[in-house]
């Protein structure tokens, strides 16, 4: 019984926000009562309205896709490389390597950023290109995971060989066995990957320029105005997240679908 | 130029490690299962992987077909393979998986089809091309790896312990159908187990490994009968191996006493190995007689059709088996039993 209670008031504390954002968005004025009053939708349409909350949307979605892709061409290899090196200790600083941006703070990464790319000889703190890098050292750890985990519960290595064995050349190989066989893992490392890049906040807040500001950078200057404005415009990033999770499960497995089709 | 599958002096060593494999030469002829069997960690998946390509040996040289193809890649073998946990391609069906090397060499669809149920038929398989690998059986995902490593005609079949994840019936099955397959296509093949039924049922010869040495090469008979030595003799079928001396031209003395046999023509005093098949071996009615000895029992196993008991004979552990139900108190050997093999 007490687990129970356990596990429902902690699912109550979990949903609590977010069913209180929900229901600010639609509420016409909310001071100092338990819940608003009078039902609206004129903060959705603001918040659609501001042109600085499209631009930050429309920012978020392309550092999000270009987070993924960037992942998938430095990810896929490396996940290859650290899965087939025979050599320990080649295995191990990858590993690690791999592995640091989880242990290390966003916060670190950013002021390195701001230290290394403020200065004259590399003048690009504020590019949507430099957020993207960031973005890219953050997210790769969790595409890595997955993606590692996946060759090494299917046996890849064997598969390969046994590619091999029946005649496949190496692009063969990765076209009919390897990227196929693994499209799951893709799919959902490129997912997690969507999900972090939507929401991240340290250091997009640090590094991104005034004209790419991420969504989440902007909803913050949200909540010094109206409650209502505020709450829609988290509804909406709940929303992008989504969709941006969507779409990276739309796109990679259109790409293993067209890989497995091909001859 | 002998055989379509040739080792020559071949020797591999894994890099930081003594294992490997040593002055090996072994010939696979056309239409031959060759079985090579031995403990864990006597090489024979080394080579294994040496006939297949995925290592390269140190010193000698691999033909297949009389070609050398010693620094040749996997690819450009054509070697049918079968691997311990079949290495079926999860993600296509089981018709797919039996045509991917006829797609890989550009055949065209419809003709790789084709192809691909007639040797999903010769398997037993027909009308499985549209499932998945994870939807079949252990057995018969045995077969779909057996026809995909044949759809592509290799020039030989090598088959890494192709039954060891089957359970008891199924591999029993198999074993036979395995036989069946290889003999219909007429291919040469080698089959790495470490299962002595297995081995014994299985080959037209078998080839004994240990430590990365070759230490015999026969037909199963004849590996039975005339082991090289007491480590064949235990590996293949059970043996009593028992140390002795020769005593006469047909007298060996051991631990429970003289033992006629038949005249050997060993010199007096030299150390020898006798072997006894528990088989072989006789319940006698009274210690009257030659060769005949006082046995106690400490294991009685019945099996069925055998018994299979554990005796001490003034000591030494002998093992018989027989058809005989009743008490076992006095053994027979019967001169024409006893063996010699090297003191080792």
């Amino acid at each position: 019984m007490l687990p129970r209670c356990v596990t429902a008031a902690y699912l109550a504390y979990l949903a609590a926000p977010i069913v209180l954002l929900f229901v600010g968005s639609l509420g016409e004025l909310w001071l100092n009562t338990l819940l608003p009053t009078g039902v609206t939708s004129r903060w959705y349409l603001e918040v659609a309205a501001d042109p600085s909350f499209r631009r930050a949307f429309s920012s978020s979605l392309a550092v999000a896709v270009a987070t993924g892709a960037a992942c998938l061409v430095i990810g896929l290899p490396l996940a290859y490389a650290v899965f087939r090196t025979q050599h320990p200790t080649l295995r191990s600083v990858a590993r690690a390597l791999y592995l640091l941006p989880v242990a290390l703070p966003a916060l670190v990464l950013a002021f390195g950023f701001l230290l290394v790319f403020s200065s004259d000889t590399l003048p690009w703190l504020g590019s949507i290109w430099l957020l993207i890098a960031g973005h890219t050292v953050l997210c790769l750890p969790y595409f890595l995971q997955a993606v590692v985990a996946d060759m090494q519960r299917l046996g890849l290595a064997t598969l390969e060989d046994a590619a091999e064995s029946l005649g496949g050349r190496p692009l063969q190989r990765f076209l009919h066995i390897v990227l196929p066989a693994l499209r799951h893992s893709i799919l959902s490392g490129l997912i997690v990957v969507a999900a972090l890049s939507i929401g991240e906040f340290q250091l997009s807040n640090l590094v991104a320029g005034f004209l790419n500001r991420t969504y989440p950078v902007v909803l913050l200057q949200a909540f010094y105005g109206a409650t209502g404005f505020a709450c829609a415009a988290t509804v909406i990033l709940l929303a992008l997240a989504l969709a941006a999770a969507m779409l990276g499960a739309w796109s990679a497995g259109g790409a293993a679908a067209l890989a497995f089709h091909k001859r | 130029m002998s055989g379509a599958v040739a080792l020559e002096d071949v020797s591999f060593r894994y890099p930081g490690g003594s294992a490997g494999i040593f002055d090996l030469s072994l010939a696979i002829a056309p239409g031959e299962l060759v079985v090579c069997i031995g403990p864990s960690g006597c090489g024979k998946t080394t080579l294994l992987k040496l006939i297949a390509g995925f290592l390269r040996p140190d010193r000698g040289t691999v033909r297949i077909a009389g070609d050398d193809v010693t620094s040749a890649s996997v690819r450009s073998r054509e070697l049918g393979i079968v691997f311990q946990a079949y290495a079926l391609f999860p993600h296509m069906t089981v018709r797919e998986n039996v045509a991917y090397p006829l797609r890989v060499r550009g055949i065209e669809p419809p003709a790789r089809r084709a192809r691909a149920e007639e040797t999903l038929e010769m398997v037993g398989l027909a009308g499985l091309g549209d499932r998945l690998p994870a939807e079949l059986s252990g057995g018969q995902q045995q077969r779909v790896a057996l026809a995909r490593a044949l759809s592509f005609r290799p020039r030989a079949l090598l088959l890494d312990e192709p039954l060891s994840a089957l359970d008891a019936a199924t591999r029993v099955a198999m074993r036979d159908e395995v036989r069946r397959i290889q003999r219909s296509q007429n291919i040469a093949a080698l089959l790495i187990t470490h299962d002595q039924d297995e081995a014994l049922s299985l080959a037209d010869r078998i080839a004994v490994l240990r430590e990365g040495r070759l230490v015999q090469a026969a037909p199963p008979h004849a590996i039975y009968d005339r082991p090289a030595d007491g480590f064949v003799a235990g590996f293949l079928g059970r043996a009593n191996l028992i140390p002795g001396e020769v005593s006469g031209a047909d007298l060996v003395e051991t631990p429970f006493g003289a033992l006629a046999t038949t005249s050997h023509g060993r010199p007096r005093g030299s150390r020898v190995l006798v072997l006894i098949r528990p088989e072989r071996l006789e319940v006698a009615p009274s210690p009257d007689g030659p060769n005949t000895f006082a046995v106690e029992v400490t294991r009685d196993r019945f099996l069925g059709a055998t018994r299979q008991i554990d005796l001490a004979c003034r000591g030494t552990p002998l093992r018989i088996e027989t058809l005989s139900r009743g008490d076992v108190r006095y053994v027979r050997v019967p001169p024409e039993a006893v063996q010699f093999l090297a003191a080792t």
